[in-house]
């Protein structure tokens, strides 16, 4: 048998197997993780747009909210500032405190306003009636928007969403089928075990770039809606479309190395639970691994392709900002070749495990 | 189609289920024809279809089903055909589906695939079932759909698991035909099978299989005249039934003889087939009727009695 | 006469109530859950934590034996509701990791071996079935929830004297009703998960994953949109500040008690329609 004859059943194979990975309702968990921040940066669009065009009507001067100081009372910033554009009261609750050391407890009553310059919110704190803080902000802001895609891309996309999608889509390709008692099926067909693992391997990697891609492409897009056309053309002429593609490469790279992965664990282990923690927990930990063991890792090179580093939370827990912490990122070059390389020794390791399996329903 | 060598080889083959014995030193040629693999459950007869479809590897020995290996599915696979036990179908799958799928997966074009498949289909009286999910289908027409998919790309081996199991009369007899007819043009139909009525008129030759290990293989008669410990039995029947039976008792190998009650018929047991043979030429000469003999114990469920025991 | 009035009896003794029959399945469940290695080890496990919660009520009122931490110990040592939070918020993780493991070998494989009909076909509802498996689960979840919370509220009771007691009452209430409202969530969500997917490994990590990502998704939601209403779409987090309110602490920022309440109340409603509409003794065509 050729090998353009093989070629073409790994193909006659993933086609097969893709009408399974699109249209099972199996798959629908995957297609709203991959779609939901693409909603939510939708909704904010919408907010900002709607936002802008409403809250414009009732602006108050950016003079009057800068001239606001702790400590004035609400009723003296109503008359300062007249009507916020929200102003809202918590149900009141007690707190205790240790004053000149005696404990004194007292119930407090809190109060949110909120006021529109044009161009910036202003957000105000009282505690029965006095202010606490004031804050102002941007209603919109390009960096700050690109900061949390990057967030979103690195923190949802990768670790949480591509990863589980994974774990769905390419468990299900054997150990799936196994649970399923339809494995034989396939296992009956005049093919090399290596081509039915190529052709299922295949299905499994378009679609999830496809679903996840396209997911976090259409939330890129959705990000880029509400912001300054001007911003935006400046944007697109010096970075965008590299940003682009670079977020783009990095979901597909991150779909091919954990997909390979989920792959190889379900034919080499019949519970996915168990080595799906290890993975995740191994993932998480890569920005404190020795450099070596970095390398063991698809996000310690997928997270190196993102455009723009993620936002870190200063006021996260020290456990979970080392958690977090990404690796001394790699070249774009050596990102690409490692999640290959990776991805294509999980691949040889697989190849000689399904030559192996066997179908054994009973045990599942 | 490729005729390397036209049998069925287990050359010293043994499988084993963690600590749990599936067949334990299998030595077997099976010629082309219809072979039943009679025992009880858990016998072996699925883990040894399943060590020729490649399903599952022996730990120890080698086998080769008409010369290939059944690690090389590629080669196999398009000579074989198997209709398993397994009863699901992928979800949502239409008994057309089922069967196109399988001949595309095999290297058919889509056209021919379908094609193919709606002459398999008609084969196994499935046709207007076909549009349906295979998930709806009885156990009778579930059976008949895997078997149109085994049988669809004309294999020269056909390897059914329990094929009769849920067919209704009519279509159990057309599908015994249609074993005859693949196994007339010199292919192998091996299947395993629990109706040892249906065993006795189909097969060309048996394999009777208890805990994992060979019991017997051959013709039925063949196998029947390697059990010694049993005397045969024959029905004969006769005008004067009381006088040949005493004529019959007074012989040294004849061990017991029943009178039936319409006394006109014999039950015989012998434990000298070829004396008795000669035995009742004599009855004759001297002038009894003797109007037919048959052997009442050349059937599979006095065999399977004989060598397994009652333990179905 | 037909053949089988002559062979046939019907059962005319007593018979015991619907909700007696509830215990039928929990009687073997615990027994076969309890042999598994992993559950009973995680079962172990998750009493580490209130055996050193135990520890630290005792210290509380043994200050003199920590000299070491100086003045610094009368302040570290508190039992008030936020040491009782604490010893919620850990014991909640407990919880789900036991029911991620426990809950899924519950259901599934009854579903994937099409048990339900043989349980249907007794005088046996649906209701009753859901209830008989959530009590096996509350069964594995209450040792290490609410029992070991109101030993501790009684122990610290117990050294603190009867003034603690009618000050504080309301923490045992709070505990107690706390896990409760727990209990019944991991319970649907883990039994809604091995009811939807059918394939208990794949509902225990689904279980875990629904944590984590609904988790995820708030913060994301919070991060975009620039709220912190989203808070109230992951159930750890809502659940937090509704037991926040039971202790009479601060709230955490976002929605307030009542509005996470209602979210939870949605998640359990929306728990509760995945069961039935999974829950048939009917084998579905798909």
């Amino acid at each position: 048998m050729t090998n353009a004859i093989r070629m073409r059943q790994v193909w006659t194979i993933a086609r097969l197997q893709l009408t399974r990975v699109f249209f099972s309702k199996r798959s629908f968990w995957v297609y709203l993780l991959a779609l939901f921040p693409s909603v939510i940066f939708l909704g904010h669009g919408v907010e900002v747009k709607w936002k802008r065009e409403r809250w414009g009507a009732q602006k108050t001067e950016s003079g009057i909210l800068q001239s606001i100081r702790r400590g004035d009372t609400d009723g003296e910033v109503l008359q300062k500032a007249g009507m916020p554009i929200t102003d809202f009261r918590s149900g009141a609750f007690r707190r205790r405190r240790e004053i000149g050391g005696e404990n004194e407890e007292r119930e407090i009553e809190r109060r949110y306003m909120m006021f529109f310059d044009g161009t910036n919110r202003w957000d105000l704190r009282f505690e029965n009636g006095i202010l606490q803080s004031k804050r102002s902000r941007p209603l919109n802001d390009f960096d700050e928007d690109r900061q949390i895609f990057a967030g979103v891309f690195q923190y949802f996309y990768l670790r949480l969403a591509i990863f589980f999608g994974c774990l769905g889509i390419f468990m299900n390709l054997f150990r799936g089928e196994m649970m399923d008692k339809t494995l034989h099926f396939w296992f009956l067909i005049p093919a090399r075990r290596e081509v039915l693992l190529a052709g299922k391997y295949l299905a499994g990697l378009i679609a999830s770039v496809l679903i996840f891609g396209t997911g976090a492409a259409l939330s890129f897009a959705l990000m880029l809606w509400p912001q300054d056309p001007a911003q935006l053309s400046a944007f697109w002429q010096v970075e965008g479309a590299v940003h682009l593609f670079w977020y783009a490469a990095a979901a597909g790279l991150a779909c091919a190395g954990y997909g390979s992965v989920f792959l190889a664990s379900g034919l080499l282990l019949r519970n996915p639970i168990l080595p799906a923690v290890v993975i995740l927990l191994w993932e998480s930990i890569n920005g404190i691994l020795p450099t070596l063991l970095q390398k063991l890792s698809v996000l310690y090179y997928v997270q190196a392709l993102c455009p723009t580093p993620p936002p870190v939370n200063a006021n996260a827990p020290l456990l979970v900002r080392l958690l977090s912490a990404p690796a001394e990122p790699p070249a774009a070059v050596v990102s690409v070749l490692g999640v290959m390389a990776v991805t294509a020794v999980v691949l040889w390791i697989s190849s000689k495990a399904v030559r192996r399996l066997e179908i054994n329903y009973g045990v599942e | 189609m490729s005729t390397t060598t036209p049998e069925v080889e287990f050359d010293d083959v043994s499988k084993f289920y963690g600590e749990v014995l599936g067949v334990n030193r299998v030595t077997l040629r099976i010629p082309p024809g219809i072979t039943s693999l009679v025992g009880p459950n858990g016998s072996g007869k699925t883990t040894l279809m399943n060590l020729m479809a490649g399903l599952i590897h022996a730990d120890r020995g080698a086998l080769s089903v008409r010369g290939f290996s059944p690690r090389e599915p590629e080669q196999l696979m398009r000579v074989l055909g198997y209709a398993t036990q397994y009863d699901a179908a992928p979800r949502g799958t239409t008994g057309m589906d089922f069967v196109t799928t399988g001949l595309m997966l095999a290297g058919f074009p889509a056209g021919e695939a379908r094609e193919r498949a709606v002459k398999a289909l008609e084969r196994v009286r499935m046709q207007e079932a076909a549009s349906r999910k295979v998930a709806s289908y009885s156990k009778g027409m579930r059976q008949r759909i895997r078997l149109a998919q085994a049988i669809a790309h004309d294999p020269e081996v056909l390897v059914l698991d329990e094929p009769l199991n849920g067919l209704d009369p009519l279509v159990r007899a057309e599908t015994i035909a249609l074993f005859r007819e693949f196994a007339a043009m010199g292919r192998h139909v091996i299947l395993s099978s629990h109706v040892l009525q249906e065993v006795d008129i189909l097969s060309d030759q048996v394999i009777l299989i208890a805990n994992g290990m060979i019991i017997a293989e051959g013709q039925i008669r063949s196998v029947r005249e390697e059990i010694h410990e049993h005397p045969s039995q024959y029905l004969v029947r006769c005008r004067d039934a009381s006088r040949v039976a005493s004529l019959l008792f007074e012989l040294d190998h004849i061990t017991q003889v029943q009178i039936q009650d319409d006394r006109h018929g014999l039950l015989v047991m012998t434990r000298n087939r070829r004396e008795f043979s000669r035995a009742l030429t004599r009855v004759s000469l001297a002038g009894h009727l003797v109007e037919s003999v048959v052997p009442a114990d050349e059937n599979m469920g006095a065999l399977y009695e004989y060598l397994i025991g009652g333990d179905r | 006469m037909a053949v089988y009035r002559r062979g046939y009896q019907r059962y005319q003794g007593p018979l015991t109530g619907e909700w007696d029959r509830l215990l039928v399945l929990p009687r073997f469940a615990w027994e076969s859950l309890m042999q598994q290695r992993l559950i009973a080890i995680l079962f172990v496990l998750a009493l580490f934590w209130p055996a050193g919660c135990a520890l630290f009520i005792y210290f509380s009122h043994h200050l003199d034996l920590l000299q070491g931490f100086g003045g610094a110990a009368s302040n570290i040592f508190q039992v008030n509701g936020e040491f009782f939070f604490v010893f919620m918020n850990v014991q909640s993780f407990a919880a789900i990791v036991l029911s991620a493991f426990a809950g899924p070998s519950l259901i599934a494989p009854d579903l994937a071996n099409g048990a339900l009909p043989l349980y249907f076909s007794r005088p046996l509802t649906r209701t009753t079935y859901v209830f008989s498996r959530m009590f096996v689960l509350a069964g594995v979840l209450s040792p290490v929830t609410w029992i070991p919370g109101l030993l501790l509220f009684a122990m610290q009771s117990g050294m603190a004297g009867w003034g603690w007691f009618a000050e504080n009452y309301r923490l045992g209430l709070a505990v107690m009703g706390g896990f409760f409202l727990w209990i019944l969530l991991v319970s649907l969500i883990a039994m809604a998960c091995s009811a939807y997917v059918r394939w208990r490994v794949v509902a225990g990590a689904l279980v875990l994953g629904l944590f984590f990502i609904l988790g995820g998704a708030a913060e994301l939601a919070n991060a975009v949109l620039r709220v912190d209403w989203a808070s109230a779409l992951n159930p750890g987090r809502s659940m937090e500040q509704v037991w926040r309110a039971m202790l009479g602490l601060e709230p955490l920022p976002g929605p307030d008690a009542w509005q996470c309440a209602v979210c939870l109340g949605l998640m359990v409603a929306g728990l509760a329609v995945v069961l039935r509409r999974k829950l048939r003794p009917v084998e579905v065509v798909s």
